[in-house]
């Protein structure tokens, strides 16, 4: 055996580092393809040793702080999940023997924040958008009681059931992955998504599975997840862009029969203008100013024409102004021109002044500049300015 | 002609110079807050308001010099009446007929058509332009502004669409003047010669014939009103003085308090905070319980493999002991025949079966439930049965 090994020798090591060689280079390749770092293997593995118990329903662990957790993994949903392929000592790297190792988990959570830096190893680049998010930051204040609530990667995929995020041809999320964020959400954030259910959004999403209406993502950012408070006021200052993402896009707003003019006329009023220079020089800047939710509503977002407190309606709108002024009175929600650019039969008075001006303006200034430019001519022909004189004045009449 | 330009005539005190200067400084002042805030989203505006401190100083800067602006006009009011009434002067700054025709002939001298050029009085048509440009912008900017200033006020006398329509206004008309005074008030008074009237007070002899040849010539002739004697400036004073300051001091009252009334454009109040907690957690689903196990009575009646031994065998241990190799108890022959350590089931011994005793330890992965391990010992207790 000696003597075979000694002779094959010098065949064998150009074959491993060649080999070697073509290991690194895949693993580069992975690496730089970003997205799944190892590509999970073709086929599947055998995980029957482990479901042989874990399949078994309603089996539970009952941890030392008296939580228990489920350790079911039901097969043919982990055999439809997008981790079907793996094996499952991948994830859970210390379980190699029955009976299995002694786990320090005091309660149910703390088993699931000792995965919290499994998915990294395959899934580096979602897992570095989340580094600085909302919910990365309560989980790293001490302070907060919730800290130990805040999700991590498996509180929002679930790994044993995970399906493939489906998108269409234009990389967009499908309706029902909308409405599978929402409720993913949900879980955590129950109460803002139960004004979310009634809101227009929430309809779109929840009740229609409609691709075009906004959930929680679309506004809020998936891995990088900015809230709203921990981002100071950064996030109101901006948010009217968020908005602006659809509602600009004539191809999504047109489907509705929504104007896409709602940013530039919010822009060229008086809250939309402090608004964009306090993001562009300010954006530490605390405002009340009204961004578009303020008036639209945040998470119960409704239409403008719904009967009950759709701000079209100008009794609903007096009590939106009256929320920053408490004196308005029924006609000062007039002095909004609710998104409209003036024209005939759209606030008439506006339309009417700025003709005037289209009119006086130029009428003025051309006046001036003919009346200056004959006197340039004059100058420049070198004639001095002569004045008849006084005799001429008798003459004429004068 | 040089010696001509010795001779001088006075144009302006030094009160309507400092008024001049007090109207360069709030009008330029109102331009440059002003304007950037019509053009708020253009590069150079955004520079103007960072230069300035942000939007809100801007918007305070602005207020200030309004207001200065409308406290001069109130001194300049005042004035002017003292000098109609009190002093009767000629009210030269009227326009009239005259000074369509002198636009006329200017022009027309200008381009050659015309061999002499008129002769302009004391305020030529240029001047009066400015004037009652000024004084129409002053109206018009205070009544706007107003509006914009004090729009919760303004929507309860006015209807709510006044305040945009207000707010077009004040703007345009902003450009307009704007636009006038670097067209207009430049050239004629920086470019086309620099005129020192505001500065100095007078004007050469020579500058007087080019601008104000009629002027000059009812000065030279002696036809220029004289002042009253002063006994009779005295005596209409007297009434002018205590009647003009009551209505100046009312008018600046009521400028005072316009511009207290609100703060509604400057005055940041905190953002309300959102109601609603953040973190409410769904109710976590309840684990789910084992499932009941299939132990019906008449399983130990008929306590065979084929009655439901095998089945209970299936379920608990299939997964593992199946077709993997090792112990199988898929099927009746193979659990009898047992693994690679010997037979796991001794027909007739219970309590000495391998499986038996395994199962009692627990630990085992797949445990059966103390209920159905009883069956399956009174099973191998009654010798194992297939059927």
């Amino acid at each position: 055996m000696g003597t075979t090994l000694r002779k094959r020798l010098p065949l064998l090591t150009p074959i491993a580092v060649i080999l070697a060689l073509m290991l690194v280079g895949a693993a580069a390749l992975l690496i730089s393809s970003g997205q799944v770092l190892a590509a999970p293997p073709a086929q599947k593995p055998d995980n029957s040793l482990c479901l042989g118990c874990h399949r078994q329903a309603g089996k539970t662990w009952e941890l030392p702080g008296g939580s228990a957790i489920s350790i079911v993994v039901n097969p043919e949903q982990y055999d439809a999940s997008v981790h079907a392929n793996l094996a499952c000592q991948t994830c859970h790297t210390n379980i190699a023997t029955f009976p299995h190792p002694a786990n320090s988990a005091q309660d149910a959570r703390d088993y699931t924040l000792q995965y919290a830096d499994t998915c990294a190893r395959c899934h580096p680049d979602q897992v570095a958008e989340t580094a600085d998010n909302a919910h990365a930051r309560v989980r790293q204040d001490p302070g907060n009681p919730n800290a130990r609530n805040a999700p991590t990667c498996a509180d929002c995929h679930n790994p044993h059931t995970q399906s493939l995020i489906q998108k269409d041809e234009n990389g967009k999320l499908t309706g029902p992955e909308h409405a599978a964020a929402a409720n993913t959400c949900a879980k955590c954030h129950n109460q803002i998504a139960q004004e979310y259910a009634q809101s227009v959004h929430g309809e779109g999403v929840l009740v229609n599975n409609n691709p075009d209406v906004p959930s929680c993502i679309d506004c809020h950012g998936v891995h990088n997840i900015s809230g709203p408070t921990a981002s100071g006021n950064l996030f109101r200052l901006t948010s009217p862009q968020i908005c602006a993402r659809c509602h600009t896009d004539e191809s999504t707003m047109g489907k509705y029969g929504l104007s896409t003019q709602v940013l530039n006329t919010y822009i060229a009023d008086f809250h939309g203008t402090t608004v964009t220079l306090f993001e562009k020089l300010d954006p530490d800047q605390e405002t009340n100013m009204p961004v578009c939710f303020d008036c639209h509503g945040i998470h119960d977002i409704k239409r403008v024409s719904d009967p009950d407190g759709g701000i079209q309606i100008k009794e609903n709108l007096l009590v939106t102004c009256q929320k920053c002024h408490p004196d308005a009175t029924p006609n000062f929600p007039d002095s909004w021109l609710s998104h409209y650019i003036p024209s005939k039969d759209r606030a008439p008075l506006v339309f009417y002044v700025e003709w005037f001006y289209k009119i006086l303006i130029p009428l003025v200034l051309g006046g001036m500049i003919v009346l200056v430019g004959s006197d340039i001519f004059r100058r420049a022909t070198h004639r001095k300015a002569r004045p008849a004189g006084p005799d001429a004045e008798e003459k004429t009449g004068r | 002609m040089s010696e001509l330009r010795q001779i001088y005539y006075q144009r302006f005190s030094i009160a309507q110079r400092i008024e001049h200067l007090i109207l360069i400084l709030s009008f330029t002042i109102l331009a440059l807050t002003g304007i950037p805030q019509k053009f708020a989203q253009a590069g150079i505006s955004e520079a103007i308001i960072a230069l300035l401190g942000g939007i809100t100083t801007v918007r305070i800067i602005h207020r200030v010099a309004a207001t200065l602006f409308a406290l001069e006009a109130i001194y300049h009011a005042f004035v002017i009446g003292y000098k109609l009434i009190v002093w009767r002067v000629e009210a030269s700054m009227l326009p009239g007929i005259r000074d369509g025709r002198d636009v006329y002939d200017y022009f027309m001298h200008n381009i050659g058509l015309k061999k002499e050029a008129p002769r302009l009085p004391r305020y030529n048509f240029a001047e009066k332009m400015e004037y009652w440009a000024m004084l129409w912008g002053l109206i018009l900017m205070g009544l706007t502004g107003f509006i914009l200033w004090n729009p919760i006020a303004a929507a309860r006398i006015l209807p709510g669409v006044f305040i945009p329509a207000a707010k077009v206004a004040h703007g345009w008309e902003a450009v307009l003047a704007v636009a006038a005074i670097i067209i207009w008030h430049f050239y004629n008074v920086h470019l086309k010669r620099w005129n020192w009237a505001m500065i100095k007070g007078r004007l050469s002899r020579e500058e007087m014939e080019e601008e104000h040849a009629g002027e000059l010539e009812r000065i030279e002739k002696g036809e220029i009103r004289p002042r009253p004697a002063l006994e009779t400036i005295r005596k209409r004073a007297r009434i002018y003085v205590p009647i003009a300051s009551a209505i100046c001091l009312a008018l600046t009252l009521v400028v005072l308090r316009f511009i207290t009334f609100e703060e509604t454009a400057i005055k940041t109040i905190p953002p309300a905070v959102e109601a609603g907690e953040v973190f409410s957690p769904q109710t976590p689903t309840p684990l789910p319980t084992a499932a009941l196990t299939p132990t019906p009575a008449a399983v130990i009646e008929a306590a065979t493999w084929d009655a439901g031994i095998g089945e209970l065998f299936k379920a608990q241990c299939g997964s593992c002991h199946g077709s993997m190799g090792g112990l199988s108890l898929d099927s009746y022959v193979d659990a009898l025949k047992g693994g690679s350590g010997g037979a796991v089931i001794l027909p007739g011994d219970a309590d000495g079966s391998p499986l038996v005793a395994l199962q009692a330890k627990g630990g085992h992965p797949g445990t059966f439930s103390a209920a159905d391990l009883e069956i399956i010992k009174a099973w191998i207790a009654a010798g194992a049965p297939e059927k």
